[in-house]
């Protein structure tokens, strides 16, 4: 039956002569083929091949260091007089358990591959005749060698005729080889013990999934051992555990990284062993110093400007709390400090759930937001007016309340969650190194951490609950309460005023232009409102009306902020280190396909490493940047740091959950080419057209 | 405070052991007594290293249907080497650590007739259908060579020789790793390469 279905496999294969593939050798557990790139060759052209395996599920194949068992593949090939080929380049591979073993090789479909160059005396009209004759052991449990001949006749040509069948599937290849590494490295080891670190910019903690060091050399580290890895800003360090045989002069291999897109690339690294690298202290700083750090840092945030309105409303609190019973001084500090306490604990919760979901939250991260930074300063604007007297208000903030109601204590609830809210971007470089290590910890001591915080920030309100006796010395209540309630109104519209700021940082004139437009329409509700407060009847319903419609209208105005652009130039910079590169937009794709140029789209974020590797090893290299000159390429960045809606759309319109996406969109109008997440320098020449000889550039990038 | 600090990598550590999918294998120190083992033969008589004292000793972790294996056994290469250590005063233990059911098993009966049908001439064959002793000496594949000196030390670890194929025609280029360092450690001589790398099926080992 199977030497029936194998037969039937070489019938319906694309093997006969000057096919791109050649007749497959098949197995239950493999199909293997050898696979060109060209449909013809053209003379003195070099050409890629690739042997192509096909497994059956739980079936592998090796690497050239196959870990704790097996072989690698090999294959040998009779070319016509004159040709030449250098070795196969094995792809990254992937770790293979097995019992206490561990091996490295490939599962699925991998391709090895080789570059063949013809000589240069073929003449248009002749035959390339190549053979390969390859082997290879295939195992699950057990192990199959296996072999095969397979031949490729192509004929020569002028020029070199990419085969259409083949291009993407040569291309993936490539995208599979380990490319060379952009970091310093650094490596040693200390009798069973050592490490390996990778330093480069690009590193940072959270920016890398998973990472993995494959030693090219058997013996020299424990194939089984974990290698815990260990990120800090800029350096990646594995710890390693040493295997039976010596250490080489030169420790070589691969380290595999997956970054937190999930894209996995191998890097080919090589170091002279030396003194052992050290891991940076583990998490920043221990627990109890971050939670003192906290605290501390909690207890200072009460001086900062960006609280001082918040305790401008705590003052009013307080000065209406003297001559009030102990009972109530004690409930109403309490309420504070729950409220702020709570508000670090949603906010730090919030932070660990993105931060597991793998989204890219960072400290303060609801400022990123202009929605929120507007609603923050309308609320700013709205607590200013209630103060100045213009309206009154009976809800929760309790503000123009007594202080011994029960209003009195849920407004003090709000009040500390208010403090929160506003204060978090405070905290950023003072609370740093703390907060750092807090996200870097456990989910429980990130809690713990940020509950630390709020405890400092509500300790003076602690203390007086502690002790009401010290309410005794606030002044009495009198006339000079009210003055200083509409003396504080200021210090809200000063908060106003900066949060307007932020919010020209992230979205330009047209954001400004919204906000302070729904700053307008909800002044104007407001004083209706207090109009209204001060009528009966029809007047009142009136003025009623007329501040629901402005509040409403205010609202209106989010979604126009959340589109507002940043202003040009701003973001890209910092984002990408291309030269010329235009911010990217939908807009300008079009003008500039419009003036018949070839455009380069690059959508990338600042904590993308892949992205920030492919810039540096395939986009911004001589022959690249040459070949975008000579062609005109107009080249636009799109950053996708904050997850903008605009490139969310277009990374989903090509079936993308994240980046890097590249986009090449032709002179010549018609659809972009997508390439892939991983480049090298010649799948960009080749995408833009601007190969020497097909494929030549990438067999030149990816020697392994 | 140090005290929680020890806690938490003690925590972290406890998480690492977790996640590994199954233990892991600890090599045998080269210059140190070799792990002792008591494993029935092909008759079913109870062997012990120790038994051995006074003799050079060579493990030979085996599994007939290997391919790597069949290249010495097809070549005669391996019989060669048995005849060899005989010839030397050398004992050859050929240990089968595959468990009932997976490539390599063998019954006492079976490992008898596999050593008639192949004319080789181990001291004897070792069943180890619960892989203790592979896990011992962390063989990693078939075959995987040891030889241990009179003294009860290990002194070499590591491939029978330096090509890693299945090709029988690549056992005469090879060098012979093996037979260098088993002459040597008969002779009380430090072998030239004390450790290489083994070559080879993945030992099937129990549970795994």
């Amino acid at each position: 039956m199977w030497r029936l279905l194998t037969a039937l496999s070489v019938l319906l294969a694309p093997g006969a002569a000057g096919a791109v593939e050649s007749a497959p050798v098949t197995s239950p557990r493999a199909t293997v083929t050898v696979v060109s790139s060209v449909e013809a060759i053209a003379p003195g052209r070099p050409f890629r091949i690739a042997l192509r395996q096909r497994l059956a599920p739980g079936w592998h194949t090796y690497w050239t260091n196959p870990g704790d068992a097996g072989a690698p593949p090999e294959m040998a090939l009779a070319l016509p007089e004159g040709a030449s080929a250098s070795d196969l380049a094995f792809p990254t591979p992937e770790r293979i358990p097995y019992g206490p073993l561990v091996n490295f090789g490939y599962e699925n479909e991998v391709l090895f591959l080789a570059t063949v160059t013809p000589p240069a005396a073929l003449q248009p009209g002749d035959r390339f005749a190549l053979e390969a004759s390859a082997s290879w052991l295939v195992c699950e449990k057990i192990c199959i060698p296996e072999e095969g001949v397979f031949r490729l006749d192509l004929p020569v040509e002028g020029t070199p005729r990419p085969a259409a069948a083949s291009a993407e599937m040569i291309r993936a290849g490539e995208a599979a080889l380990p490319r060379p590494s952009p970091f310093a490295v650094t490596v040693g080891f200390e009798g069973q013990g050592g490490a390996i670190a990778l330093a480069g910019e690009a590193l940072a903690p959270g920016s890398v999934r998973e990472a993995y060091f494959f030693p090219a050399d058997w013996g020299v580290l424990d194939h089984a051992a974990p290698q815990p890895m260990t990120l800090s800003d800029g350096v990646l360090t594995l710890s390693l555990a040493r295997g039976v045989g010596p250490v080489p002069a030169s420790v070589s291999g691969l380290v595999s990284i997956v970054d937190r897109g999930g894209v996995r690339s191998g890097y080919v690294v090589s170091a002279a062993p030396g003194p052992v690298p050290a891991l940076p202290a583990a998490p920043g700083l221990p627990l109890w110093q971050a939670i003192a750090f906290a605290a501390l840092g909690g207890l200072i945030l009460n001086l900062m400007p960006c609280v001082f309105p918040i305790l401008a409303m705590k003052a009013m609190g307080i000065a209406r709390l003297s001559g009030a019973a102990r009972g109530e001084i004690r409930a109403h500090a309490a309420a504070y400090t729950a409220g702020v306490v709570l508000s670090f604990l949603a906010l730090g919760g919030l932070l660990v759930a993105l931060k597991g979901a793998g989204m890219a939250a960072g400290w303060g991260f609801q400022f990123t937001s202009p929605v929120f930074v507007a609603a923050l300063a309308w609320l700013m604007l709205a607590v200013g007016l209630n103060l100045s007297g213009v309206y009154a208000v009976s809800g929760p903030m309790g503000l123009g309340q007594g202080a011994a109601s029960q209003g009195g204590k849920v407004g003090a609830f709000f009040t500390g969650a208010l403090a929160v809210l506003v204060a978090t971007p405070c905290t950023a470089p003072f609370m740093a190194a703390a907060i750092g290590a807090a996200v870097a910890m456990p989910p429980a001591a990130t809690l713990a951490v940020f509950a630390a915080l709020g405890v400092g920030m509500a300790l003076p309100y602690v203390i007086l609950g502690a002790a009401p006796g010290l309410a005794r010395f606030l002044p009495r209540p009198g006339a000079w309460m009210e003055r200083l309630r509409q003396g504080l109104a200021f210090p809200m519209y000063a908060a106003a005023v900066w949060l307007v700021w932020v919010l020209a940082q992230q979205g330009g004139a047209d954001a400004v232009l919204a906000v302070l437009a729904g700053a307008v329409l909800l002044g104007f509700g407001l004083w209706a409102l207090g109009q209204a407060q001060g009528s009966a009847g029809r007047g009142r319903r009136i003025g009623q009306g007329l501040a629901a419609a402005a509040v409403i209208g205010a609202v209106a105005l989010l979604p126009r902020l959340d589109a507002a652009s940043p202003p040009a130039g701003a973001a890209t910079a910092s984002v990408s280190i291309l030269p010329d590169a235009e911010p990217w937009s939908p807009e300008r794709v079009a003008a500039l396909r419009a003036e018949g140029r070839p455009v380069f789209v690059n959508m990338t974020a600042a904590w993308c490493i892949t992205c920030k590797v492919n810039e540096r090893v395939a986009l911004t290299t001589d022959a690249v940047q040459l070949a975008f000159a000579e062609r005109n390429v107009a080249v636009l960045v799109g950053d996708w740091t904050r997850g903008d809606a605009a490139i969310t759309a277009l990374l989903r319109q090509h079936q993308r959950d994240g980046v890097p996406l590249y986009l090449y969109y032709p002179a010549g109008g018609g659809a972009p080419a997508i390439l892939p997440q991983i480049l090298t320098e010649g799948i960009v020449l080749d995408a833009i057209g601007a190969a020497k000889g097909p494929l030549v550039g990438a067999a030149r990038g990816s020697t392994i | 405070m140090r005290l929680l600090t020890r806690r938490t990598t003690l925590a972290a550590g406890l998480a690492l052991v977790a996640a590994a999918p199954r233990e892991a294998l600890a090599a045998p120190s080269l210059g140190a007594p070799a792990p002792d083992f008591a494993l029935p033969d092909q008759d079913g008589t109870i062997r012990r290293l120790a038994e051995f004292r006074g003799k050079a000793v060579v493990l030979e972790w085996t599994n007939h249907d290997c391919p790597f294996v069949r290249k010495h056994y097809t070549s005669g290469n391996m019989q060669a080497l048995q005849a060899l250590a005989k010839e030397r005063g050398v004992v050859w233990l050929s240990i089968a650590s595959s468990p009932e059911g997976e490539q390599g098993h063998v019954t006492g009966g079976q490992a008898r007739e596999l050593t008639e049908s192949r004319n080789a001439t181990p001291a004897a064959v070792l069943l180890d259908p619960q892989s203790v002793a592979a896990r011992a000496y962390a063989a990693t594949v078939t075959p995987h060579m040891f030889v241990i000196d009179g003294a009860g030390i290990l002194r070499y670890m590591g491939g029978i020789d330096s090509i890693r194929s299945t090709r029988v025609e690549d056992v005469p280029r090879a060098e012979p790793f093996l037979r260098d360092a088993m002459l040597a450690i008969a002779e009380g001589r430090a072998p030239a390469q004390a450790v290489t790398q083994p070559y080879g099926c993945v030992i099937k080992y129990f549970g795994a």
